[in-house]
C-alpha cells in the first residue's frame, strides 16, 4: 500500500499517464452561474504531475467554486475539467473521490468524537470493498482489508507526525493538529490531486511553518499534484510552482509566483488594493 | 580518606568466545534464540526482534562493514534516535573489532562535523533523512566518511554513491554469522569498543574510550546490584549515546537478558511508558519531576474525595518509605496499610504512568530532590541514586535499597574504590576506569593519575560508613565576593522542585550576593494561567507575565526559607526563552552550559547587581 514509499505505486502512479511533468489536470472555458451572478467566467488551466499550483485572489473570486466544481459539489453551466482524460463535469461527488480528487476543507470536515486513526480510515471508505455484514463480523476478506487499510493510515500518521495523537478524539486537539488531521484524511483517499483549502487559516506561525513542511513533503516525497487556495501570501509565494490569480471569476494572470506578483493587473485588484 | 573495596568478581569464564558484549550476545542466541530480545513499535504495532534475529542482524551489518574496508580499531559512527537497528550496528561493529561511536540525535550540524572529523570515522550509520542531511551539509570537512548507511532512505536522493541503505548493507554481509563470531573470539578485551564523546558544559566534546573489559564491568556490577533478568522489561528513551542507556539497553540488556521495548518517537513517551509498564525504569531527574509534575495536574483537576483520597495515601506512604529508607522491618500493619493504599491509589496512579510493573528504579546524572524521591517511594517506587561519569563507565556509587540517606548518593557498586582527595574532589578507581581521550593525551593524563585514580571534577564527602555526598562541580563552585564557598547546584536543585521550575541558575561568583535566572515550566505554568483566565500565547509572552513572576517569586521565597543568609536568593530573572541545544545553552543531555548562559544573558544579570 505504501503511500509513503516513494518507489511504491503512487510516484509510479503519478508518472505513469503521460510523460513526467505532463499534465494531470485539464481545465476549459468553466463558466459556472448562480442566477445572475458570474463565480467563475471562462476560466481555463492545467496542473502538471506532482505540481504544486496556487489560486489567489480576494474574498469571493471564485477560489472555492473551482474546488467545488472540481469535486463535482456544483456543476458549471459551461465547459469541462480532465483528470488524466476523465470527464469529471457531471460525475456524482463520490465518483471524483473514486478518480482521485482528495480534498481538505476550510472548516475542518472531520468527525470530532471519533479518534484519529478512524477519521483517516473513513478517507479510505471509497477504497473498502467488503460489505456491509462481512465488515460486521470481520470474516471473509475484511480482515486483511481492514489490517491493509490500516497499515495505510499508519503510514500517514507516521508521515504527518501524529503519532501522539493516535487514539485521540479528533475534536479535543488543538486547531494545528486538526488541521494536519484533515490533510491526513485526504491523503488516506490516495489522491492523484489534493485539493488544499486555506490549509494555514487560523494558524499561528510555527504552526503555519508546519504545515508548509508537510505539503513540501507531500510533493517531494508521494509526487502528488496539489491545488492550494491560500490567502497567506508568503506561504504561497514560497512553496507554489505555479500561481493563478483570480478575480470576480476572472482569471489575470497565471505563471512563476514571482511574475503574478508583479503583474501590474493583480498588483491593481489584489495585492495593490489592500496593501 | 576512607577506601572502600569490593574484591573483583571472577569473570564468567563460561562464555565459548571470550567475554565480551558481542561474545554474550552470540551466547544468547545459542542458548534461547527464540526468546525475545527486542520490541519496536512501528506503524502503530509492537513487533519483536529475537536473540537469533539480533545476532544475524548484527553480524551482516558488521560483515558488510568489513566489506565495504572498516578494519579493526577504525571508528563507525551511528547517528540515530533508540531503535533496533542501534543495538544491531553497536554490536556489529564492536564484533569486528572496530570503534562505535554515537552521535546525539539532537546533534546540529556542526556538533556531527565536529564529531565525525574528531574521530575520523569512516563509516557513519544514519537513521533517515534528518540525520543525513547533516552530514549531507558538512560533507566536504568530513574526508574520512567514505560512506553513509541510512537506516530509513525516504525523501533521499539514494543515487548519490555517498549513501547506501542499511538494507544493501545487511545484504552485503548476510550469511556470515559464522565468520563474525571467528571475529568475535578474537577480540581483545582490553581494546577498545565504543567511544562516548562527552557533551562538556565548557570546551569541545572530549571523546572517552571505553574497552570491552570496562563494559563488562559495568555488566558484572549491575548483575550484583540489580536484581534483573530473562523476564524484565525496560523502555529504552533517554539518548543511547549516553552512558547510562548504553548500561541499561545494550549491556545490562545482553548480560542478563532484559527485554529492550523501543516506543514510537520521543514525543509519544508517555504513551509508550504506559503500553509497556517496564519492571526497571531509569529516569534523569528532570523526569520524575515531569512525571511528578503531570500527576499534580491531573490532582487539581480532580474533585475534593479523589484529592482528599490522595493526600491520605500519599502521607501513608511517605511515612512508610521513612521507615524503610531506615531499613527498618515493615510491620503487619504497614503491609496492611500499603495493601490497602495499592487499592486505593498507588495501583491506579502508577498504571497511569506507566510504571505499574516497576521493581527497580534508578535516578543518575543529576541530583534529585528528596520531595521528589518521597513521592515516588510512597507510592512503592524505590528510586535509588546512582553516581557515576562516563570516564569509569557509570561505576561510582549506588543507594542500598535499604538504606536510603537523603543527600547522599549511597556506597561504592562492586569493583570500584572511592576517596576524596585533598582538595575535595572525588577519586574513583576500579575496572570500569576507562582507557583515556581519543587523540587527547594531556586532557588523559590529568583525569587518571599515576595509581590509577580517575578525578571525577567533583567535590564530594565520604562519611564514616563510606556513603558519598556530592558538593558541586569542582569548576561551578560559587565563591561570594565575601569569600564565602557556595554550591549553586544545591540551591537549583532546591528551586526545581516546584512544578513550575524546570529550570534555574544560580549566579554570584565573585559578586555580593546571589541572584537566578529562572525558567518556567510551559505545560503546569500554562495550566495555571489558564485557570485564573490569564491569556498567553508563547514562552516569552507567558514568562513576562507579572503574575507568573509573583508566582515564581513565592517559590524563591520559599526556598529562600530553607537557607542559610548568604545563600539566599535576592534577586532573580526569568528567563525570556527555553534553553535549546541548538542555540549552544543546553547540552545534549541537558545540562546547563553555565559560562554561555552567563554570557548569553549578561544583560539581564548585570541588572540584577545595579
Amino acid at each position: 500500500m505504501g503511500i509513503v514509499t516513494p518507489d511504491a505505486d503512487l510516484a509510479e502512479r503519478a508518472d505513469a499517464p503521460g510523460p513526467a511533468g505532463g499534465e494531470l489536470l485539464r481545465v476549459r472555458d468553466l463558466t459556472l452561474r448562480f442566477g445572475g451572478v458570474t463565480a467563475l467566467a471562462e476560466v481555463s488551466f492545467d496542473v502538471r504531475h506532482g505540481e504544486l499550483f496556487a489560486i489567489i485572489g480576494p474574498n469571493g473570486a471564485g477560489k472555492t467554486s473551482i474546488f467545488n466544481v472540481l469535486s463535482a459539489v456544483y456543476r458549471p453551466q459551461h465547459g469541462s475539467v480532465l483528470l488524466d482524460g476523465t470527464e469529471l463535469v457531471g460525475q456524482k461527488p463520490h465518483r471524483t473521490a473514486q478518480l482521485g480528487i482528495g480534498r481538505t476543507f476550510q472548516n475542518l470536515g472531520l468527525f470530532v468524537h471519533l479518534d484519529v486513526v478512524d477519521n483517516l480510515l473513513l478517507g479510505r471508505h471509497h477504497l473498502m470493498k467488503s460489505g456491509f455484514l462481512a465488515g460486521a463480523v470481520w470474516w471473509g476478506r475484511a480482515k486483511p482489508e481492514e489490517l491493509r487499510h490500516r497499515e495505510a493510515v499508519e503510514e500517514i500518521i507516521d508521515f504527518l507526525e501524529l503519532t501522539p495523537y493516535r487514539k485521540s478524539p479528533a475534536g479535543l486537539l488543538p486547531y494545528g493538529v486538526q488541521k494536519r488531521i484533515e490533510l491526513g484524511r485526504a491523503l488516506a483517499m490516495e489522491p492523484k490531486l489534493l485539493l488544499l483549502d486555506e490549509p494555514v487559516a487560523g494558524m499561528n506561525l510555527e504552526e503555519t511553518e508546519d504545515m508548509a513542511r508537510y505539503i513540501l513533503e507531500i510533493r517531494r516525497r508521494l509526487g502528488i499534484s496539489m491545488i492550494l487556495v491560500e490567502h497567506d501570501m508568503h506561504l504561497v509565494m514560497d512553496i507554489a510552482d505555479r500561481v493563478m490569480a483570480l478575480d470576480f471569476g476572472q482569471p489575470l494572470a497565471i505563471g512563476a509566483p514571482a511574475e503574478v506578483q508583479s503583474d501590474p493587473r493583480v498588483v491593481e485588484a489584489y495585492l495593490g488594493g489592500s496593501e | 580518606m576512607t577506601v572502600v573495596d569490593t574484591a573483583p568478581s571472577p569473570s564468567s569464564s563460561a562464555a565459548p568466545a571470550g567475554d565480551t558484549l558481542p561474545a554474550h550476545l552470540l551466547r544468547r542466541a545459542t542458548a534461547t534464540p527464540q526468546r525475545t530480545a527486542l520490541r519496536k513499535k512501528h506503524l502503530g504495532r509492537w513487533r519483536s526482534y529475537t536473540w537469533q534475529e539480533y545476532a544475524e542482524r548484527a553480524a551482516a551489518i558488521g560483515m558488510g562493514l568489513r566489506a565495504l574496508g572498516v578494519e579493526p580499531g577504525d571508528r563507525v559512527a551511528i547517528h540515530s534516535n533508540n531503535r533496533p537497528a542501534w543495538l544491531l550496528a553497536d554490536m556489529g561493529i564492536q564484533g569486528i573489532g572496530a570503534i562505535s561511536v554515537g552521535v546525539y540525535p539532537t546533534s546540529p550540524a556542526a556538533e556531527v562535523e565536529y564529531l565525525l572529523a574528531h574521530s575520523e570515522s569512516v563509516v557513519l550509520i544514519a537513521e533517515d533523512e534528518e540525520q543525513a542531511d547533516k552530514a549531507l551539509a558538512v560533507r566536504e570537512k568530513i574526508p574520512s566518511v567514505r560512506k553513509v548507511v541510512v537506516k530509513d532512505p525516504r525523501g533521499l536522493d539514494m543515487s548519490d554513491p555517498w549513501l547506501m541503505t542499511l538494507d544493501e548493507l545487511e545484504e552485503l554481509g548476510a550469511g556470515q554469522l559464522d565468520e563474525w563470531a571467528r571475529s568475535v573470539a578474537a577480540l581483545e578485551p582490553d581494546e577498545c569498543a565504543i567511544i562516548v564523546y562527552t557533551s562538556g558544559t565548557t570546551g569541545p566534546p572530549k571523546g572517552a574510550m571505553l574497552s570491552h573489559a570496562n563494559l563488562m564491568a559495568a555488566a558484572r556490577s549491575s548483575a550484583q546490584v540489580y536484581d534483573t533478568d530473562e523476564r524484565d522489561e525496560v523502555l529504552s528513551y533517554l539518548p543511547l549515546c549516553h552512558i547510562a542507556e548504553r548500561i541499561i539497553s545494550v549491556i545490562n540488556a545482553i548480560h542478563l537478558g532484559t527485554v529492550v521495548n523501543f516506543g514510537e518517537s520521543t514525543e509519544t513517551f508517555a504513551q509508550d511508558l504506559a503500553e509497556v509498564q517496564p519492571t526497571f525504569f531509569v529516569g534523569v531527574p528532570r523526569v520524575w519531576e515531569k512525571l511528578l509534575a503531570l500527576i499534580q495536574i491531573k490532582m487539581s483537576d480532580a474533585g475534593w474525595i479523589k484529592r482528599k483520597n490522595y493526600d491520605l495515601w500519599m502521607r501513608v506512604g511517605g511515612r512508610i518509605a521513612r521507615r524503610r529508607w531506615k531499613g527498618k522491618k515493615l510491620t503487619g500493619l504497614d503491609g496492611l496499610l500499603y495493601f490497602l493504599g495499592w487499592v486505593m491509589l498507588y495501583r491506579s496512579l502508577r498504571t497511569k504512568l506507566g510504571l505499574s510493573r516497576v521493581r527497580g528504579a534508578v535516578s543518575g546524572a543529576a541530583p534529585i530532590a528528596p520531595q521528589v524521591l518521597e513521592f515516588f517511594w510512597a507510592m512503592g517506587i524505590p528510586i535509588r541514586e546512582v553516581y557515576g561519569q562516563t570516564e569509569n563507565t557509570a561505576q561510582g556509587t549506588l543507594v542500598p535499597a535499604d538504606d536510603v540517606r537523603i543527600g547522599m548518593v549511597g556506597v561504592p557498586l562492586p569493583g570500584a574504590e572511592i576517596r576524596i582527595a585533598e582538595d575535595g574532589e572525588i577519586l574513583t578507581r576500579g575496572p570500569g576506569t576507562f582507557l583515556g581521550y581519543f587523540k587527547n593525551p594531556e586532557a588523559t593524563a590529568e583525569t587518571i593519575d599515576e595509581e590509577g585514580w580517575l578525578h571525577s571534577g567533583d567535590i564530594g564527602e565520604l562519611d564514616a560508613d563510606g556513603f558519598l555526598r556530592i558538593t558541586d562541580r569542582k569548576k561551578d563552585i560559587i565563591i561570594t565576593a565575601g569569600g564565602k564557598n557556595i554550591s549553586p547546584s544545591e540551591i537549583e536543585t532546591k528551586l526545581k522542585v516546584s512544578p513550575f521550575v524546570p529550570e534555574a541558575i544560580v549566579i554570584g561568583d565573585q559578586r555580593k550576593y546571589l541572584t537566578a535566572l529562572i525558567g518556567i515550566e510551559l505545560d503546569t505554568v500554562g495550566d495555571w494561567a489558564t485557570r485564573r483566565r490569564i491569556a498567553f500565547t508563547t514562552y516569552a509572552d507567558l514568562s513576562s507575565k507579572p503574575e507568573v513572576r509573583e508566582l515564581i517569586g513565592e517559590v524563591v521565597e520559599s526556598v529562600n526559607k530553607e537557607l542559610a543568609q548568604v545563600e539566599t536568593i535576592k534577586r532573580f530573572e526569568m528567563l525570556p526563552k527555553e534553553l535549546d541545544q541548538e542555540d549552544g545553552e543546553v547540552t545534549a543531555t541537558q545540562k546547563v552550559k553555565r559560562r554561555a548562559i552567563e554570557k548569553e544573558f549578561a544583560e539581564l544579570i548585570e541588572g540584577m547587581y545595579r
